[in-house]
């Protein structure tokens, strides 16, 4: 790995390669350079997994003429599929270097072994949603309860905007998590569950499941439950898999032909 | 602190992080935790969601509130009574831990005679919770344990600050979690580096580590190492220095990274002081309110522009590494005293902050002296850390009191200094809120955290509002007896009938103008931030 | 090209959140959780996430200031500092060390704070020294 890393700098593949090396014990984000060469021999791949393509959109949208390498789990390559699809990142501006993901019992559906869903108490199973279970689990619990239950995860939101801001296919400039006309500011938990839905919404034919929301979540709230429901009706209403292509999405108002055409926000009814 | 340093010897957080999780059940009184210390409250989430049960006290509805097995909102400033009453209820039933109490424990007797004027039916008469929540708050917390007490500044900013405190060391020691894993008091410090402002000797009475000034060989050490005699008379502390400015004692304050016109409890009181001195020298990242008056002002690097460390609530030292260059010709505060020391004829020639770490090190015995910034690495330590090797302190008491026993004091439970009465009928406590932090100098000028909340506000009880004929919005007049300030009302059935809260950051809404500044602890001399009397007016509608 | 991420402390509460400051070409862009970090293991609250801002505010002071009948002068370092140095003395020599005040920050670091009750206790002489944690 190291070597090849090396290789592609020393070849002009890539000007920047983006992965991760080991400081005191913890694996941080580092962009490895060929100013900066020798620093490839510390290169480590895991396994920690922040948002790399995040960073490669960053560079991207400063310096075009870039040619940017990165490590790439299968999510990371479903997201780089979403950035290029939404304008954001090309994709020939980008070289994935395909790393594997830890084997685990959930390979079919994400691949790394910090996205298992950690144990968890009793209390949460009573009264909460449990991150283990399936889609299908939630489906059957009845209405009010399956309200009810979200409604308990909503309420320990702490309002840190850490789902939005880590994620590696949030990218507009105006969110509307902070839109005042659609959600109250200056209380905790925030409007719940609007602030919740709208960011779910949101992620409908984004969501690339990779898991870093949930992961940052101080609130422990299972966030991959509620954006993966989103991606079945997606996938059952326009047979759409995010990430798995780089097939234009059906919500997909950016590029030369909009699909959708946004009212204003105030406007009155004509009769 | 003091009131933690009395009772156990040391004063900071028994406990650590990870060993909250471990808690069987979690008191938190006077903390609205996910507002201001939210990487603790997850920690709760964790532990409760597991089964761990929770006591949530606070004057306010809060959001932890909504989780807890028990919520009480007491009456403002009535800790010590609610407290002693728990304790009552304890010792009432046998729940007490007879053993502990015999081996690791002095005052017991003392504690006894007190707590047993405290019935849960007088207290119910003084803090508004029912005597069948204090008997269950009691049953929860002696019976669930190891139980975990955390506070903050609704137990401290009080005129009965340390009394709080010791009741809450009180209540730890007659259950026995004190040097217990998940059990312990543990206040959660307001700012990044309380516990290392502490540490370092940032106090009238000690040099780095507690070690008093009114000690010989502490003065002979310390004038040794610096090279100069030193004095051995404690100073004055900040409550006190304002009355000496006031009385022309004071003439010159240096200031350093502090915006006191705010953050102090008289707003008018204060600003009359300062405006006394002959020399205010402010060193800040920004012009706050009081670099406004100062007649030097230096500005400071800012966190990711310098190297160095900080202490946090778990005794944690750990590194910041600098990340970009000064902003125009800031300096790091370090560099800035290193000069002004040197211009005054002590000259400070420090290669670096390492190099200062270390000598702070050496003469730090118990605490730092096993620290250097090889060994911090990107986790730090947990003080006491008192050599090379020790591996730090995750929880502190583990096998005797670091002042040898335990100490329960005897309590009396006292008004707040100012109760509400014909004139000024509310109460008024002053707080944080999620967005913001302290004096607001460094979140307002953040656009996301600013646009969470532009401007001050008062919250208000519906049944209040009503009778008042107050809406949501209407621009609010509230006096006390040291001023009078505008707000902009928020009717919120968070704050109970009778009782308003204010955030503390807004600078042209100031919660500091009506706030007390004759009132504060005899012994921490904390301000009582949390309860003053006041009066409310509308002032007008608010504008569509 | 440059583009770093550098480990740190929050500096806001006293929880102590291991976070990175994310620099691009030389410039704070961004606040990332540590996702290793003991304390905070990966999360960050609304105020960590967003503690770049106020370092790269235009707010920020930028020079030493000197406040001459309400009149603020840009000056240089050893201007600032050769004024308040004088006046100190000044001041010390007129009316004993005990007339001076040093407040010292629960914001600045561990390092600075020895500092700071070095200078009042050994430069100047007196050990009125405090901090703002009691308000």
């Amino acid at each position: 790995m190291q070597k090849q890393v090396r290789a592609w700098l020393e070849d002009g593949k890539v000007d920047v390669f983006l992965a991760y090396k080991m400081d005191c014990g913890h694996p941080l984000p580092h962009a490895f350079t060929r100013e900066r060469i020798d620093e490839t021999e510390d290169l480590v791949t895991g396994p920690a997994r922040y948002s790399l393509e995040k960073f490669a959109t960053q560079i991207a949208a400063r310096h075009p003429e870039k040619k940017i390498g990165l490590l790439a789990r299968d999510c990371t390559q479903r997201a780089l599929n979403v950035l290029a699809v939404w304008n954001q990142l090309p994709a020939e501006q980008v070289e994935p270097l395909p790393v594997n993901c830890c084997p685990s019992a959930l390979k079919p559906h994400a691949d790394c072994t910090y996205l298992e869903a950690p144990a968890t108490g009793d209390v949460k199973i009573q009264r909460g949603q449990d991150p283990r279970q399936s889609l299908e689990a939630i489906d059957a619990q009845e209405g009010s309860e399956r309200f009810t239950r979200w409604m308990y995860e909503f309420q320990k939101c702490i309002k840190c905007y850490g789902c939005r801001n880590i994620c590696p296919v949030c990218f507009c400039k105006d969110c509307s998590l902070e839109h005042p006309d659609l959600i109250g500011t200056g209380h905790l938990p925030p409007d719940i569950p609007i602030f919740h839905l709208v960011r779910a919404v949101h992620m409908a034919g984004r969501c690339i499941d990779c898991g870093l929301c949930e992961d940052a979540c101080p609130a422990e709230i299972p966030l991959r439950l509620l954006y993966g429901k989103v991606n079945t009706i997606v996938k059952d209403l326009f047979d759409y898999d995010t990430g798995a292509s780089d097939a234009l999405s059906p919500f997909s108002i950016l590029g030369d032909k909009p699909t959708l055409k946004p009212a204003p926000l105030l406007a009155v009814p004509q009769e | 602190m003091a009131g933690l340093a009395a009772a156990f010897g040391s004063g900071a957080m028994t406990n650590s992080y990870d060993d909250l999780e471990t808690a069987g059940c979690f008191f938190v009184i006077g903390s609205n935790t996910t507002a201001c210390h939210p990487l603790i409250a997850r920690r709760i989430y964790r532990a409760k969601e597991r089964g761990a049960k929770l006591i949530v006290a606070d004057p306010r509805g809060i959001q932890l509130s909504n989780f807890a097995d028990l919520a009480v909102n007491h009456r403002l400033g009535s800790d010590v009574a609610l407290l002693n009453g728990m304790m009552h209820c304890i010792l009432r039933n046998g729940w007490e831990a007879r053993d502990y109490i015999d081996s690791r424990t002095e005052g017991f007797a003392e504690l006894e005679a007190a707590v047993a004027d405290y019935p849960p039916e007088r207290v119910q008469a003084i803090t508004g919770v029912s005597v069948r929540d204090i008997e269950a708050m009691a049953d929860l917390y002696a019976n669930h344990g190891p139980s975990a007490l955390l506070y903050a500044m609704g137990i401290t900013q009080h005129t009965t600050g340390v009394d709080n405190v010791k009741s809450c060391c009180n209540l730890a020691l007659l259950c026995g979690y004190v040097g217990a894993a998940g059990g312990g008091v543990n206040p959660l410090r307001g700012q990044n580096n309380v516990q290392g402002a502490c540490d370092m000797g940032g106090l009238p009475n000690v040099f780095t580590g507690y070690q008093p000034v009114t000690v010989p060989e502490n003065v002979a050490k310390f004038s040794q190492a610096w090279g100069r005699p030193l004095s051995d008379k404690p100073g004055l502390t900040i409550t006190d220095m304002v009355g000496a400015m006031l009385g022309r004692h004071i003439r010159a304050l240096y200031v350093i990274g502090e915006n006191p016109k705010l953050s102090d409890p008289d707003w008018n009181h204060l600003h009359h002081a300062l405006k006394k001195l002959d020399l205010l020298i402010v060193q800040d990242l920004f012009l706050s309110e009081t670099a406004q008056i100062a007649d030097v002002i230096l500005p400071a690097a800012a966190v990711a522009e310098k190297d160095g460390t900080f202490t946090s609530s778990e005794r944690r030292c750990a590194r910041i590494h600098k990340a970009v260059e000064p902003v125009g010709q800031a300096l790091a505060d370090w560099e800035i005293i290193s000069r002004l020391s040197s211009a005054m004829g002590y000259p400070m020639d420090y290669a670096g902050p390492s190099e200062i770490f270390d000598e702070m090190a050496s003469l730090t015995p118990k605490s730092y002296a096993g620290m250097s910034y090889e060994r911090l690495g990107l986790d730090g330590l947990q003080w006491p850390c008192p050599d090379r090797d020790h591996p730090g302190t995750p929880i502190l008491h583990t096998q005797s009191c670091a002042r040898g026993l335990g100490k329960f004091h005897a309590i009396a439970y006292q008004d707040p200094a100012e109760m509400p009465d014909q004139e000024y009928p509310y109460f008024l406590t002053t707080g944080r809120m999620f967005a913001h932090y302290h004096t607001g100098t460094m979140t307002r000028i953040s656009p996301h955290l600013d646009a969470e909340q532009r401007r001050g506000y008062v919250s208000i009880h519906p049944a209040d509002a009503s009778k008042l004929d107050i809406a949501d919005g209407d621009l609010l007049v509230l006096a006390s007896r040291r001023g009078e300030m505008e707000a902009p009302a928020r009717v919120n059935a968070n704050v109970q009938p009778g009782c308003l809260f204010m955030p503390i950051h807004f600078g042209e809404n100031p919660a500091n103008v009506l706030t007390n500044a004759e009132a504060y602890d005899p012994l921490a001399k904390i301000p009582e931030f949390k309860v003053s009397a006041v009066r409310i007016a509308k002032a007008r509608e608010a504008s569509p | 090209m440059t583009l770093k991420f550098v480990p740190s402390i929050c500096s806001y509460c006293g929880t102590g959140c291991g976070l990175l400051f994310q620099v691009m070409d030389g410039q704070l862009v961004g606040t990332l959780p540590m996702k290793t970090h003991p304390v905070n293991q990966g999360k960050l609250c609304i105020k960590g996430w967003n503690l770049h801002e106020h370092i790269t505010s235009e707010l920020r002071l930028k020079h030493p200031l000197l406040n001459t009948f309400g009149r603020m002068t840009k000056v240089g370092w050893d201007d600032a500092i050769g004024f308040a140095a004088d006046r100190l003395k000044t001041i010390v020599a007129e009316h004993g060390p005990d007339s001076v005040g040093v407040l010292v920050s629960a914001k600045i670091t561990n390092e600075e704070n020895y500092l700071a009750q070095k200078f009042a206790r050994a430069a100047i002489g007196t050990n009125n020294v405090d901090h703002c944690a009691r308000l």
